[in-house]
């Protein structure tokens, strides 16, 4: 992300009397520090998610660990630039895949015969392992996904846009 | 009895918890919760509980405060220039109470580290410790129990995560994080 994008962010600036508690603040400090930052905590999350099977961790605690990435990120450089860089609809996507990874991994087992989660019957060498490597990388996309979405989900309506242009009967077709 | 890294640690979770409960400024109030979780998580880390400490360092400390600084854009600080909230002693009553409550069980806890525990005692934690390498080729059992032998409930936990992102979706009547 450039300096250029950075600048879209000021959009989401909301004031609320105090300017001190702006959501953004364009900071060179800040943007500094997550550009040298962001690759390491990116690396370390997957590297949890991945390594899980052999030391501490696992796809939730990488999920989180990556998802906060995409957190500096927005925080540095804007929640507004951060949300179009990421694009929500990818997002949705990538929740969707890490869950049927997840379902192919247990029922897929099923369908080759197996008991649920039974790796064996898959004829890789070791697949058992890998297998558990997917599952965890299955979790973390999931729960990294659903993170970053949450995130986006309360800055829109921390920065007060989207309910006000909704008809409010809009809400009725749901129920 | 006690070391002195434990016992600082101790010291450290409950300041910033008493300061959590009774800054009057939200902002202070936050960064003061994210010390606590730090704190709580450096504290699993020494119970040997690495996996609960990753996950607390993580969620606890990192993405709940920003979540919660979000949050907090659309409030105001309360007039007045007190550092401190006035405390409700009917609050303060029922606080002191459940901790009371809650601290008389403490005697009924083993040691910790303790050779006499029924997780340690466990024929099943012996299973686990003896089979998981042979049966799941992790090294990790932690893992290898919440992948392989009870798989089903963390597949049901991510699920959970999947439906608790559709259902905001839901409430928001949105199709996408927006």
């Amino acid at each position: 992300m450039s300096v250029d994008e950075s600048g879209n962010g000021d959009g989401d600036a909301v004031d609320v009397g105090e300017p001190d508690r702006s959501l953004y603040v364009e900071s060179p400090i800040i943007m500094a520090t997550v550009r040298v930052v962001a690759p390491f905590v990116f690396t370390f999350g997957l590297f949890i998610m991945f390594h899980g099977a052999n030391s501490a961790g696992g796809g939730f605690q990488g999920g989180v660990t990556v998802s906060t990435v995409i957190l500096m990120l927005a925080v540095a450089f804007g929640v507004e630039s951060t949300r179009d860089w990421v694009s929500p609809e990818r997002l949705v996507a990538l929740v969707g895949v890490g869950v049927s990874v997840v379902l192919l991994m247990g029922i897929g087992t099923v369908a080759l015969g197996g008991a649920f989660l039974e790796y064996d019957v898959v004829p890789i060498y070791h697949f058992t392992k890998y297998g558990i490597e997917l599952f965890e990388l299955g979790i973390g996309i999931i729960v990294s996904g659903i993170v970053t979405g949450l995130f986006f989900g309360l800055a829109a309506g921390a920065s007060g846009e989207g309910s006000a242009d909704r008809d409010p009967d809009d809400r009725e077709g749901l129920l | 009895m006690i070391g002195v890294v434990p016992a600082v640690l101790l010291g450290l979770v409950i300041a910033c918890a008493l300061a959590t409960a009774v800054l009057r400024d939200v902002l202070a109030a936050i960064i003061a919760f994210a010390a606590y979780s730090l704190g709580i998580a450096m504290i699993w880390v020494l119970l040997q509980a690495p996996d609960v400490g990753l996950t607390e360092a993580a969620v606890g400390a990192g993405v709940t405060t920003v979540l919660f600084l979000l949050t907090i854009a659309k409030t105001v600080r309360p007039p007045g220039d007190d550092i401190f909230e006035s405390l409700d002693p009917t609050g303060l009553l029922v606080a002191v109470l459940i901790v009371g409550v809650l601290a008389s069980t403490l005697g009924a806890l083993p040691p910790v580290g303790s050779a006499e525990t029924p997780v340690a005692q466990s024929q099943v934690t012996d299973y686990y410790l003896n089979n998981a390498y042979e049966q799941t080729h992790v090294k990790n059992a932690v893992t290898a129990v919440l992948a392989a032998y009870r798989g089903f409930d963390t597949m049901g936990e991510a699920v959970v995560v999947f439906a608790a992102g559709v259902g905001l979706l839901v409430v928001l009547g949105r199709e996408v994080f927006a």
